[in-house]
């Protein structure tokens, strides 16, 4: 009974039933009621009424007037009308059924004395023009429930009351079903978009079917990626901490070589150094990536003036630009400001920019601009444009990734990790912003940071 | 400094032993008298002897660590504090300054810089004791606040207010210049004797230190102001 399986089999057969038993009921209900009326409200006066309509119609058309009467008739009516001539033939050439026939033998046979004044007032005969005279029986044998089908006027009623039943039945069956799909895939986007806290098991409830195990599956499965991801994380953050104290004493036994050494040893010693520098720079980088990552960044938000910041950093990678006589210019910029940790902007722009420099041909201009997102109200636009030879369009969306490089030989001569724009998307993504990068039709990398501004700080920046 | 003048005498504490005696070998080679400390008691105890010119602190150490040591020392002294932080960990840094370190380093560093940053903090400190012995009359006088330059602390309505020596300097130079805006680059180097470096949030933290130490003006408002993006402002009432 818990398996999806047998709620299918269940709902469908009972929404079926329901059908089925709401169209029945409601059709005998029809029929019940059409017969009461025929029946007990005065059958005689109803005929009355028929037989002063139908000769109505054979006054003013003749035959067919009455005819076309008659069609009318029958198909508004349950019960069928008969009508009847001298020769015991039907005027629409229906087949008169044998009780019929016998009752009106019955009727000529008796002397006409004997029929009683009412019942000859009450004689549901029309006269034509002609003379002949049609007399008009109602059928009431043949009310089938065929015959009622077959007009949907008499059958609006019942046939609104079944559709409209099994019309809620479906839709809470429909939505039963649906909506903890509907729930697990959202989820799953969520998950997959990097919010590894996703879990189903609470909104699914005491359910037990199909659904709820893949949706506690899924739970499973999702405990167990964060704690691979964590893993790998700490992993990383632990190995680089690890790192540190030797590094420290490294550095210290560097430099007591350095005063001891003679001249020609001096040269590499400093290699030495720069290496262990280099480290420093790495292992700073990978703990502050993982600190990212986990979320736990401390220092409080503060507004930041993004002019400001652009221009910093702008003017910084200008004089690392100078040897290869590069420039990095703000193109565009506007009054604007937010709430972050500026720390955090500032190396989330200062990689983007530096990446750029490091791919960006000799002798051509880094750009940086600053604009009003053109696609939402309340977010600004940073982009930094190169003109390098740009990315393989593969790599494009692995490029914020630790330890991806574009250019493996090249990169590593220039002093880069393949940490900067990881630290850039998780520094952006801690704003609430993102980061894309997309190859230029002319040539050359542009890299997009979105970044979402309060309403406050919008405000404000309007003054300014 | 009594038994051998003209040589400073540090302490380094740290729980690593091996980096301590290359730290020693070093410091010595650059004309310190070097002790050693390798956990926060015995650093508490040694730093409370009030022998030492600076104290180099590690702040991750087992048991009592540099903070606790730290907040431990400045209730009874103002001996300089270089601290030595975790890389990238800003709010230890933050937290250091706050319980009133002269300065903080980044550990691993290089040698070279932390001799550096050594040398400045006691150039500083030395600046206020040759003051006291030649400078009696140039004392300043603003408002509330009276520096005394060279006693190490400040009179505030004629109470003394403990300052440790980087803090003393900060606001001599904002109290010289009362009623202008100091920039950061310039009070780094004419209070911290270096050079602003990017991100440096010790000149926030002592000035923030100030801020605490000294309360409000009279009037209830700040005493010295942040100008964003520019520096700080002793306000003139």
């Amino acid at each position: 009974m818990h398996s999806l399986f047998w709620k299918f089999f269940f709902s469908f057969w009972t929404a079926l039933i329901l059908f089925v038993v709401a169209t029945v009921w409601t059709t005998s209900h029809f029929l019940e009621r059409t017969r009461a009326q025929h029946q007990q409200q005065s059958p005689q006066q109803r005929m009355l009424e028929l037989v002063t309509e139908g000769q109505a119609a054979a006054d003013r058309g003749g035959i067919e007037g009455l005819k076309i009467w008659l069609r009318q008739i029958d198909r508004r009516r349950a019960v069928p009308l008969l009508l009847i001539d001298g020769t015991g033939a039907d005027l629409l050439e229906r087949p008169v059924p044998a009780r019929i026939e016998a009752r009106i033998q019955r009727h000529k046979r008796l002397p006409d004395h004997t029929r009683g004044a009412e019942v000859t007032r009450s004689r549901p005969l029309i006269h034509l023009d002609d003379g002949t005279t049609y007399r008009l029986i109602p059928d009431y044998q043949s009310l089938t429930l065929g015959r009622v089908l077959r007009r949907p006027q008499a059958m609006l009623m019942p046939l609104f009351l079944a559709g409209a039943i099994s019309a809620l039945v479906c839709f809470f069956l429909a939505r039963y079903l649906s909506a903890p799909i509907r729930r697990l895939s959202r989820a799953t986007q969520q998950f997959a978009l990097g919010d590894l806290d996703q879990r189903i098991g609470p909104a699914v409830g005491r359910r037990k079917d199909e659904i709820a195990d893949l949706a506690r599956d899924f739970d499973h499965m999702a405990e167990r990626v964060q704690a691979l991801v964590q893993a790998q994380q700490q992993l990383l953050s632990d190995v680089s901490h690890e790192l540190r104290s030797p590094l420290a004493r490294l550095h210290l036994a560097l430099g007591l070589a350095q005063k001891k050494a003679g001249i020609g040893v001096h040269q590499d010693l400093e290699r030495i150094e720069r290496e262990a520098e280099r480290l420093d720079e790495l292992i700073g980088q990978i703990l502050s990536l993982s600190r990212m990552e986990s979320r736990e960044y401390a220092p409080g938000k503060g507004p930041v003036n993004l002019v400001e910041l652009l221009d910093t950093v702008a003017a910084d990678a200008a004089f690392e630009a100078g040897p290869r006589n590069c420039k990095v210019v703000v193109t565009e910029s506007y009054p604007v400001e937010l709430q972050g940790i500026e720390t955090l902007l500032h190396s989330a722009l200062e990689n983007v920019v530096r990446n750029a420099l490091r791919y960006t041909g000799p002798n051509t201009t880094v750009e940086l601009s600053l604009i009003p997102d053109p696609g939402r109200v309340d977010s600004v636009l940073i982009e930094v444009r190169d003109h390098g030879p740009g990315i393989a369009e593969d790599l494009l969306p692995r490029l914020f990734e630790p330890f991806v490089r574009a250019g493996e030989a090249r990169d590593r001569e220039s002093g880069g990790y393949g940490l900067g724009l990881a630290i850039a998307d998780r520094a952006v993504g801690l704003h609430g912003g993102s980061i894309e990068a997309r190859n230029r039709p002319e040539g050359g990398l542009s890299v997009l940071i979105r970044l979402p501004i309060g309403a406050i700080t919008a405000a404000r920046a309007h003054q300014a | 400094m009594k038994e051998e003048p003209g040589m400073n005498r540090l302490l380094v504490v740290d729980d690593d032993t091996e980096l301590c005696s290359m730290l020693q070998e070093y410091l010595e080679g650059e004309n310190f008298r070097v002790d050693m400390a390798h956990d926060g008691d015995t650093a508490l105890q040694m730093a409370l002897a009030d022998v030492y010119d600076l104290v180099v602190l590690d702040i991750m150490m087992p048991r009592r660590n540099g903070f606790d040591v730290l907040r431990e020392l400045r209730v009874h002294s103002n001996t300089p504090v270089l601290m030595l932080t975790a890389r990238g960990d800003d709010v230890d840094s933050i937290v250091g300054l706050e319980l009133g370190a002269d300065d903080y380093l980044t550990k691993p560093c290089n040698p070279r810089v932390l001799v550096a940053r050594i040398r400045a903090i006691l150039r500083r400190a030395a600046n206020v004791v040759d003051a006291s012995r030649e400078t009696d009359s140039e004392r300043l006088q603003l408002g509330d606040i009276e520096l005394q330059p060279g006693a190490r602390s400040v009179l505030r309505n004629g109470e003394a207010v403990a300052l440790t020596s980087t803090e003393y300097s900060v606001l001599e130079v904002l109290l010289r210049s009362a009623g202008q805006v100091v920039s950061k680059a310039e009070l780094s180097e004419r209070a911290l004797d270096r050079e602003l470096t990017r991100y440096d949030r010790s000149l926030d933290m002592h000035v923030s230190n100030l801020r605490r130490k000294l309360g409000p003006l009279g009037d209830d408002s700040e005493r010295i102001q942040t100008v964003r993006g520019v520096g700080f402002l002793y306000t003139v009432t």
